[in-house]
């Protein structure tokens, strides 16, 4: 049987950049990014697509090489090693099983060539199917197979090499919804039990919020910000996260002054503080969760006055559309009985620890 | 210099290929010996002594091949980069700068002394006369050849070059300098040749004059006399080129479009004339409409016309070559016409567009690209045609027998050939040229990949009738022109004497039972067996380098993968005539000095076949979804193992293409092979040839029906051996790659 | 690319021929006459002496060439066969080693006189005149009369009968422009070409192939070497041969050794041997007609006998030089070969 992994490895990134074509004027798809991570964590690389997600992966993986920076798997530098020679192995958003061969030998495969004879070799593919609770199947060609199941045989494929890392490149996006929640929980599951250290690509947040230790939200071939899956929603760093990762409301606001940590926020009547973040005093965003902002009655003092425009119900919760001087704000209320209804006259004032200063 | 076991099992490659490179340098002879080297007969004929058998070092040290020893420390100095690891800095540098210089030394050494010692006028006043001079590079400079280009591949791949991959930079670096080596070195020699002059110098006026002869570019045929050659070409190609395509796009619009039945029948009468060796059809045609001919006879008797001789010339090629080329205009013109995606026909019918309104408008459009195609198809196969010029041209000279004869004819004049061979090659890729003109970037891509419902809608009645008409008199021709040569290879003296008898296939293929075992008295066995084993080995070889080619065009990104892809394609455009006469003119003198050898003879068909094998390799591996071997390689293989055993599993259909048609292309080829032949290496085709000239119309139609005959079985133990595994594995293939 | 490797030297490894270890004796043939004769000559040398030959067939121009390329290191021994033009050439160049064999008194005069023209270095091997051929069949159907003479190829009536080669491309064609000059004088000779050039229906690539076309009924009259026409007439197609009765021109294929041979003795063995009147009826199993220069060499019944036919004074030396021959060949083109027909 698979036993905990003694052999998961860091992995970090050095000012590492990829250009493809010409390395002035090509396209620059992952640019000086810097980025640590840690043995037997699960990190997901989350973003757009274009982003400079898949290159990140695809460069840890070796089929990729950087045009400048170090990338180091544990303390070795392998910046110049083609996958071959790396110690990873990876599931593709397609599986890529070869359709040539039968289950077990497609699990077998990498085996072979890492220094197992055949009785290891069998006995390892046998245990990695059961593992993925596919055993009985080594026998059946790939595309006897639901995708879900091929979609287990791709990761058993890549669980038996006990890899320093394991790489899953969009690994959900060919199955439905339902089976979806599933299998991410099995690859946590697995994930954890063995220690394993894994890169994740998705650009499905939820999903990223759901499976991650850690995530790294990447834009335009940089990272904008690295983080927790709660660092991450409560308190993203600049428009694009807080604006990718659940919804937000982007404010105009007007940072008064900044003492020690603290700001002092004016959002047109409206005064507050919040920890500073390295906000400068003058022009600058606010970000708000739809449920951070709280509606009352008119009339209150220190509050952003407003007007309902719209007031949708969806069930367990109440959508509110709310047009104020500072722009118009969108809103979330459990209380799905409040007495709103477009035209109300209201006051808005959000939540403590709600807002945050975001950089452009 | 201490090597322990782990550094020498760590660079496992560097070790093979520098221990190849040693034993080319130290033990093997370094010029080419007179008998294949694998006979080891140069064991006993003073090895390692003799000048002629001796290996390197006993050159350089005991006579005065001196230049011969800057090559050991580019030997021992890989050595050194043992030592460091693969991402040591160190390590690629010292592999560069041996392999590099060492390959460097060994190609300018071999070029610059010759059989008459320094090859150029200006080395021999810069550093005096030589002394003493050198033949042909043999095995033992090869494979230090070799290996100097595969450390310095490793080194650039160790400096991280197409992701550090060993297999894929050498697979680059051999590719380009094998089409190096065989395309553009050859080309460029005989480019050179044209300017050459009687006295050995260079001369830009010889080329005009040559050029400008009015052989090749007179226009007198507008006022009753003859055109040049180059006209002649020009008018007949275009022709052919329109004709073929037109007569394709019918066999494959019967076979599409119409309710026609007989398909299997109608594609294999198509495939017949593929694999006809040259001359048969002509031969048929004089059999048929010479001046003794029988239908002209039958016509002469019935309406009382004096026979003539109008079938020698234009009319006799244009139908020779019509017959033989067709097939080719239908293969490519089938996929494209199935290609066509039958809901675009179906859009266009509700869009109240009636059948002939959509053929115009939207079928026919579609089909451009192929349409294209096989018109350069066509107009590439005339130009470089030489079998049917040569028997049914009459006056009418074409290129390819002009250079024939002005090299092997009493004028030997090889400057005329470079030029005529220039003058055709530029027709060629002007053709080339205009068709991608032509195409433009439009995008003709129809199939989506996606489940494609729907059929292609039968032909207006307006057109189905005249393609019926044609493909049914086209039909009738071919079965009549076989049926022709199968009773010519029977009868006793063509014209003559009209008794049937064995006597040709007796002639050709007799053999003897005795003691010994089986005598091929025959005297078609030597070229029959030399041509199979010919065409054995350059078929495996062609698929071999087409499809590693094709793998590197569509897996791999590299710099300068555009010049590469035009390389590797280039010889498609070249008329067989031109390689012929480029590789005498570059392969007769050292220090590639292969004329005369079987070795010339497999290497040309390897670069006249290869660009269809590469082709065949990218149309199926594009296909392939990249993932499958990026998987392959995180699973820690490498990627010569997963070409092995992920791509050329899933390749059997193309392999099977290239290896069926270079092997079909070596036993029919005869534009190029005529100039390669020598007594020893004798091709069917030559052999064939010989008949012809000699007036045996028996015996050259009998030997051309055998080697029908014997194509069609290796084509399907080809088929049977390739196509057996896996078969019911790929029908399943598509869904797994979602 | 291990695997690569591999698979090419098994296949160059497959290419080896049969082993031939570690012979005695043996010569390296140069050869200049058609396949089979080559081929013929070189066995039979072979099954006589037992030294083992190697032998290369190229035209007489480019084996000329080639020897001229070699001469620093002579790679080749013997050189038989092909037009003296050549041959002439090499021995003026010396490239080729003077012998005198003992069987000169075995042949005829006109091969002896080629040797001494040449300081010995070359020697008359076989000997062909020039004529023509017509298909008695096609002469018959179109109720031609039968030609006798050159100058009745020249009548209205053989318009688009006759057929010549090339003169630029074909040696035989060469020599019928040469033999016109020499007999009709030089204007009389292209006057004879032009009223010549109205009546071709054809000029060939290749110096046999008119009769060869004759032979199969594609033409009627062909201008070729006598022995090409015997040639079709014994393998059964109904062609007449015809000496012309003004006279006519000839070749005389030649041998001669090459200087700095590396093995002479075997070279003179062979040049003893192919002098032989045994070596020389070996023509007749490839149906070369050529007249052999030893006197007792058997020859086919339907050879031409040369001694009746009217030969001219051949000047091979003026006629043989390149610069003649360009002179003579760029009329023809701007003169002749430019009429409309």
């Amino acid at each position: 049987m698979l036993e905990k992994n003694s052999k998961a490895a860091s992995v970090s990134f050095e000012g590492v950049t990829k250009v493809y074509g010409n390395a002035a004027t090509g396209v620059r798809a992952v640019d000086n990014v810097s980025l640590n991570i840690e043995a037997g964590t699960l990190v997901t690389l989350l973003g757009p697509s274009g982003c400079g997600k898949t290159t990140t992966l695809r460069m840890i993986a070796g089929l990729e090489m950087p045009t400048g920076g170090v990338v180091r798997i544990g303390d070795r530098d392998v910046t110049k090693l083609p996958a071959t020679d790396r110690d990873v192995s990876m599931v593709f958003q397609s599986y890529a099983l070869f359709p040539h061969m039968s289950v077990l030998e497609n699990v077998s495969y990498g085996l072979k060539f890492s220094g197992f004879n055949k009785v290891e070799t069998k006995e390892r593919a046998v245990a990695g199917l059961d593992l993925v609770g596919l055993s009985g199947y080594g026998d059946r060609l790939p595309s006897e197979l639901s995708g879900g199941q091929q979609q287990r045989v791709a990761v058993a494929r890549a669980l038996v090499l006990e890899p320093q890392v394991l790489l899953f490149d969009e690994p959900l996006s060919n199955l439905d919804a339902k089976l979806r929640r599933q299998v991410r929980e099995e690859i946590r599951e697995i994930q954890q039990n063995l220690g394993l250290t894994v890169v994740y690509v998705t650009h499905d947040q939820e999903e990223a919020l759901a499976v991650s230790d850690r995530i790294i939200v990447m834009n335009n071939a940089v990272i904008a910000q690295d983080g927790e899956p709660r660092e991450l929603y409560d308190a993203p760093i600049n428009r694009f996260v807080a604006d990718f990762i659940g919804e937000a409301n982007i404010l105009d606001c007007e940072v008064a002054s900044i003492k020690k940590d603290t700001a002092h926020v004016e959002l047109k009547d409206y005064k507050f503080t919040l920890p500073a973040r390295d906000s400068e005093v003058g022009k600058s965003f606010l970000g708000v969760r739809p449920n951070r902002v709280i509606v009352g009655k008119a009339g209150i003092n220190n509050a952003l006055p407003g007007e309902i425009l719209r007031v949708t119900y969806v069930g367990n919760h109440l959508e509110l559309t709310i047009k104020t001087d500072a722009g118009e704000l969108f809103s979330t209320t459990d209380d799905v009985d409040a007495d709103f209804s477009a035209g109300t006259i209201v006051s808005v004032t959000f939540a403590k620890g709600g807002p945050v200063l975001l950089k452009q | 210099m201490k090597l322990n076991k782990q550094t020498l099992s760590a660079h496992p490659t560097l070790v093979l290929w520098l221990i190849v490179g040693w034993a080319g340098f130290f033990l093997l002879p370094w010029y080419g010996v007179e008998e294949s080297v694998f006979t080891f007969g140069w064991l006993f004929e003073g090895y390692p002594f003799d000048d002629d058998v001796a290996p390197a070092p006993f050159h350089a040290l005991t006579g005065k091949k001196f230049w011969l020893l800057p090559l050991i420390p580019f030997l021992i100095g890989p050595l050194f980069a043992l030592k460091h690891p693969k991402s040591d800095p160190i390590h690629s540098k010292i592999l560069i700068i041996c392999g590099a210089l060492g390959f460097g030394w060994l190609i300018a050494q071999g070029f610059s002394i010759g059989i008459r010692g320094w090859n150029f006028q200006w080395m021999e006043s810069l550093f005096g006369p030589l002394g003493d001079r050198q033949f042909g590079m043999g095995t033992g400079a090869m494979l230090t050849a070799s290996a100097f280009l595969f450390i310095l591949t490793q080194g650039i791949a160790a400096r991280g070059a197409v992701n550090g991959d060993i297999f894929v930079v050498g697979a680059i670096g051999f590719v380009v300098t094998i089409v190096a080596a065989f395309v553009f070195y050859p080309i460029i020699n005989m480019l050179t040749s044209a300017f050459v002059t009687q006295e050995n110098t260079y001369s830009v006026s010889v080329f005009f004059e040559k050029f400008t002869d009015r052989r090749l570019w007179g226009l007198a045929c507008l006022e009753g006399g003859r055109c040049g050659a180059a006209w002649n070409s020009l008018v007949l190609a275009i022709l052919v080129g329109f004709i073929t395509t037109a007569l394709g796009l019918a066999f494959a619009l019967v076979v599409t479009r119409t309710g026609f039945r007989q398909k299997q029948a109608l594609r294999a009468l198509t495939v017949l004339p593929i694999i006809t060796p040259p001359f048969v059809i002509g031969l048929a045609i004089i059999l048929l409409f010479g001046l003794s001919g029988n239908v002209t006879r039958f016509v002469a008797d019935i309406f009382g016309v004096a026979p003539t001789r109008w079938v020698y010339g234009m009319p006799g090629i244009l139908i020779a070559q019509v017959l033989a080329f067709t097939p080719i205009a239908f293969l490519v013109l089938i996929g494209v016409v199935e290609g066509v995606s039958p809901s675009m026909e179906e859009a266009a019918q509700t869009l109240r567009a009636d059948k002939w309104q959509t053929f115009k408008t939207v079928s026919l459009p579609l089909m451009r690209p192929g349409l294209a195609n096989a018109f350069l198809l066509g107009f590439i196969e005339s130009m470089a045609d030489f079998g049917n010029p040569l028997v049914l041209g009459g006056n009418f000279d074409v290129l390819s027998t002009e250079i024939f004869f002005a090299i092997v004819g009493a004028q030997y004049d090889q400057g005329r050939a470079a030029v005529l061979a220039l003058v055709l090659l530029g027709f060629t890729l002007a053709a080339f040229w205009a068709q991608r003109f032509w195409l433009g970037k439009k995008s003709y891509t129809t199939m989506t990949g996606k489940g494609d419902s729907g059929v292609h809608p039968h032909l207006p009645k307006a057109l189905a009738v005249p393609v019926f008409a044609i493909a049914g008199i086209w039909t009738l021709f071919t079965v009549t022109i076989y049926t022709m040569i199968v009773y010519g290879s029977f009868v006793e003296l063509w014209g003559v004497r009209n008794a049937l008898t064995f006597k040709h296939y007796i002639t050709a293929f007799s053999m003897k039972f005795t003691e010994e075992g089986v005598r091929w008295t025959g005297s078609a066995w030597d070229s029959f067996w030399t041509t199979l084993q010919i065409a054995a080995i350059s078929a495996p070889l062609t698929a071999a380098v087409g499809l590693v080619t094709a793998y590197l065009l569509t897996r791999q990104k590299f710099a300068g993968k555009n010049a590469f892809e035009f390389g590797t394609m280039l010889s498609f455009a070249i008329p067989g005539t031109v390689i012929g006469v480029s590789y005498i003119l570059a392969f007769n003198v050292p220090p590639i000095e292969i004329t005369g050898t079987g070795v010339i003879l497999v290497v040309s068909f390897i670069f006249r076949n290869m660009p269809v094998g590469v082709r065949a390799g990218i149309a199926s591996m594009s296909q392939l979804d990249k993932s499958l071997d990026e998987s392959s390689l995180t699973l820690g293989a490498n990627s010569w193992q997963t070409f092995l055993r992920v791509i050329l599993p899933l390749l059997k259909p193309a392999i099977l293409a290239a290896l069926v048609y270079s092997f079909v292309r070596a036993m029919t080829a005869i534009s190029a092979v005529i100039f390669l032949v020598s007594a020893e290496y004798n091709m069917a085709t030559s052999y064939i040839i010989g008949r012809v000239e000699n007036n045996d119309y028996g015996l050259a139609i009998a030997y051309s029906t055998s080697l029908i005959v014997v194509m069609l079985l290796v084509v399907a133990l080809l088929q049977f051996l390739v196509g057996r595994t896996n078969i019911g594995r790929r029908l399943n293939q598509s869904r797994t790659n979602v | 690319m291990k695997r690569l490797n591999k698979t090419l030297l098994a296949a160059a490894a497959m290419m080896a021929a049969s082993t031939s270890l570690a012979s005695a004796a043996k010569l390296t043939f140069y050869c200049s006459a058609q396949e089979d004769w080559c081929q013929s000559m070189a066995r039979g040398f072979e099954e006589a002496t037992g030294i083992d030959v190697n032998m290369t067939r190229k035209s007489s121009g480019e084996t000329f060439a080639q020897i001229k390329a070699e001469s620093s290191n002579p790679k080749g021994d013997v050189w038989w066969g092909g037009t003296g033009d050549p041959h002439l050439q090499a021995a003026e160049e010396d490239l080729t080693e003077p012998y005198v064999s003992k069987m000169r008194g075995e042949l005829n005069d006109w091969a002896i006189s080629q040797a001494s023209s040449a300081a010995d270095k070359t020697i008359g091997i076989y000997s062909g005149a020039l004529g023509y051929g017509y298909n008695a069949d096609l002469l018959k159907a179109n109720n031609l009369p039968e030609p006798k003479c050159w100058k009745d190829l020249t009548k209205p009536e053989y318009k688009g009968h006759v057929q010549m080669a090339n003169p630029n491309s074909s040696g035989t064609a060469y020599t019928t422009l040469a033999t016109m000059v020499q007999l009709f004088g030089e204007d009389g000779g292209f006057d004879f070409m032009k009223s010549l050039h109205k009546n071709i229906n054809q000029y060939t690539k290749s110096g046999s192939a008119p009769i060869k076309a004759a032979g199969r009924g594609e033409n009627t009259i062909g201008i070729v070497f006598m022995h090409d026409a015997v040639k079709q007439a014994v393998s059964g197609f109904p062609i007449k041969v015809v000496a012309p009765c003004e006279g006519t021109g000839y070749e005389i294929g030649s041998m001669s050794i090459i200087k700095g041979a590396r093995n002479l003795d075997e070279a003179k063995q062979f040049y003893d041997w192919a002098l032989s009147a045994k070596a020389q009826t070996r023509a007749l199993e490839v149906k070369a007609y050529q007249v052999p220069s030893n006197k007792g060499a058997e020859t086919s019944p339907s050879a031409p006998d040369l001694s009746l036919i009217k030969l001219i004074d051949y000047d091979f030396k003026k006629y043989g030089s390149s610069a003649e021959r360009k002179r003579l060949l760029k009329k023809w083109d701007d003169e002749v070969s430019v009429l409309p027909q």
